[in-house]
């Protein structure tokens, strides 16, 4: 859970841009070879997936190495649909988006913002009210338990309050409007501005790059949310993305194992239309990457482990 | 100090307040309320009478708790399984940042390290989706052992290659991630030492071992402990979806222990609780045991830098 999220700054140049950049040497070539190699692996996969996705039936049973069909078809991506569970998981999990995250950039931004504020009773107590939760939690038991006296079991409300405050992502946030000037809201408050009215007029604007991060972060974390909603949520018409995935391919899987010889019995290819769905579960993730990937180089190093 | 001045600054924070009061009120609800739920290890669960009304019976649960066979073989497999962690995931993004800061073709290092960290970005389920259809009897590997002439493997129903497989796919997943931290301390190593280094004529991987390595001592102690203070938590979504009936067993640490007991047969919610309970002590206590070692050593610990801006 806890898990410590970092803005670091990543250009290598830094660190040499006062080298003089020889030629490329020996050790290069092998330090290329070995960290390309890594990287196939991590490639390979995703390839065999989209390979997969697009093939026929009669290629697939042809061969199992496959990185690049000759015969594309779309068949699978329609099977899929067909299938439904993942127009299901799309309908909730954007749902789900769509309510969560506004509730929790104002849960976080208002309380990361009062937490900033330089100098008012019980500061401490109030940090420590919330690094406590980060050391120490109930666990998933008494959350069943509190959500069934809700009567929030079966309704997507239990998703998206049980994650209402990420404590890594509020810290984070909390440092970064303390770094702000405290002459901005200062002269606000004199001209007689409310605190809420600094913090929308004066310190959001200011904000945007924090903000940005924490959508994306927030969107990320919602986007994957499967547990809380295995254990609140037990109705198949409110089955999260992530799931339904699960329930097309891993499940399957299992029950593959427990017959380990058999080898590709089904009369149907279901191989493809799994692959597929695996596909449309990560696409989005895949267009935002660009975006995250730029939060992370933007150069600052926040919330993180400082040496 | 005198009470009168004291509510007078109550008073005027007001608004500030106001501001806590939203975040204030889910962590209560939300972290407080299943916190104080805890206490059902100590109590009988009647669903007629919900957590706060249920009756006390004392330490009776956990006297089954350790009864049971399968607790204390979950919370040692849950070690060991962490343990191996730290041995065989912890090291490999430190020598990737190392040698990805030795690499001088920047455009080929942009594009690897993009690479590196994109799954760290997915979900397990979508992750364990993608490596069980490489892995599996009919997947690609298997097809090109078969290709060598080798027997296929049956890498995700086989017991003795499940922890190997738990650490790859780790590493897979996140060590790109883990990387990106450790590159960040690079980029704050004094580049004077280079400088001085490159004239006194030391070869690049004099400098790595003798300047880089050193440099990120700090940053790789701090993960370190961090990876010990999570050893009775780590690893659920992961297993959860990467193992499967035939490797069931081998996969059971506390926290699916805990979920097996819980939501897949007839519950006794107490009994669960009182589990949920050691885990989240034990877990506690080794989190305030790293974090005080960090401190000890210099670092700033393991939570943001909280201190310095409360000074403010």
């Amino acid at each position: 859970m806890a898990e410590v999220r970092t803005i670091p700054e990543t250009s290598g140049q830094t660190v040499r841009r006062k080298r003089p950049l020889h030629g490329v040497e020996p050790l290069d070539i092998v330090i290329a070879i070995i960290l390309g190699v890594f990287a196939l692996l991590i490639v390979i996969p995703f390839i065999n997936v989209l390979a997969i996705s697009f093939v026929t039936q009669q290629e697939y049973l042809k061969t199992s190495i496959l990185l690049f069909p000759k015969e594309w078809t779309l068949e699978n991506y329609k099977q899929m649909f067909i299938d439904g569970r993942i127009w299901t998981g799309y309908r909730t999990t954007t749902i789900l988006l769509l309510v969560g995250v506004p509730i929790n950039l104002f849960l976080t931004t208002s309380m990361a913002y009062g937490l900033s504020r330089p100098d008012y009773p019980f500061k401490r107590f109030f940090i420590f009210f919330v690094v406590l939760t980060m050391m120490f939690n109930g666990g998933i038991i008494p959350m069943y338990l509190l959500m069934k006296q809700l009567h929030l079991i079966n309704s997507l409300w239990s998703v998206v309050l049980v994650y209402g405050i990420n404590a890594f992502y509020l810290i984070i946030m909390m440092n970064y409007f303390a770094n702000l000037p405290i002459a901005l809201s200062e002269s606000a408050k004199l001209d007689g501005a409310g605190e809420w009215t600094i913090l929308l007029r004066i310190i959001l604007p200011l904000s945007m790059p924090i903000m940005a991060t924490m959508t994306l972060f927030y969107a990320v974390d919602r986007w994957n949310e499967w547990f809380n909603a295995m254990i609140f949520i037990r109705k198949g018409n409110l089955t999260v993305l992530q799931l339904a995935l699960r329930s097309i391919v891993i499940d399957s899987q299992i029950s593959q194992q427990l017959n380990v010889s058999n080898i590709q019995t089904d009369k149907q290819f279901t191989e493809g239309m799994k692959m597929a769905a695996v596909i449309a579960s990560m696409l989005p993730i895949m267009c935002v990457f660009p975006l995250l990937q730029r939060h992370f180089v933007k150069g600052m190093l926040i919330g993180a482990i400082k040496a | 100090m005198d009470n009168n001045a004291l509510i007078r600054r109550i008073i005027r924070s007001k608004e500030t307040y106001m501001l806590l009061l939203p975040g204030v009120i889910w962590f209560a609800i939300f972290a407080y309320i299943p916190m104080y739920g805890l206490t059902l290890a100590f109590k009988t669960y009647k669903a007629n009478l919900g957590i706060f009304g249920s009756p006390w019976i004392g330490f009776e649960n956990f006297k089954y708790v350790f009864r049971d066979p399968a607790f204390m073989e979950s919370v040692w497999r849950t070690i060991w399984i962490n343990l191996g962690r730290i041995v065989f995931t912890f090291p490999v993004p430190i020598i990737l940042a190392l040698l990805l800061n030795e690499l001088r073709m920047q455009r080929y290092k942009k594009t690897v390290q993009t690479i590196f960290t994109f799954p760290h970005f997915l979900s397990w389920i979508i992750v364990a989706s993608v490596l069980i259809n490489f892995l599996d009897m009919q997947g690609m590997v298997n097809g090109v052992i078969r290709l060598l002439g080798g027997d296929p493997v049956n890498f995700l129903g086989n017991t003795t290659i499940f922890r190997p497989l738990l650490y790859i796919t780790d590493n897979w997943k996140n060590a790109g991630w883990t990387m990106i931290i450790y590159l960040a301390a690079i980029s704050g190593i004094d580049t004077e030492q280079y400088e001085s280094a490159q004239l006194d004529g030391a070869s690049r991987l004099q400098t790595m071992w003798y300047i880089t390595l050193p440099g990120i001592m700090n940053t790789i102690v701090v993960i370190l402990i961090l990876a010990t203070g999570y050893i009775m938590t780590a690893g659920f979504d992961q297993i959860f979806n990467i193992s499967n009936a035939a490797t069931a067993k081998a996969g059971e640490i506390l926290d699916i222990y805990i979920y097996r007991i819980t939501f897949q047969s007839a519950a006794d919610f107490s009994f669960s609780t009182a589990v949920s309970l050691f885990r989240s002590i034990v877990n506690f206590v080794l989190l305030l045991l790293a974090d005080r070692i960090c401190k000890m050593l210099g670092s700033e610990g393991l939570f943001p830098p909280i201190r310095r801006s409360a000074r403010k």
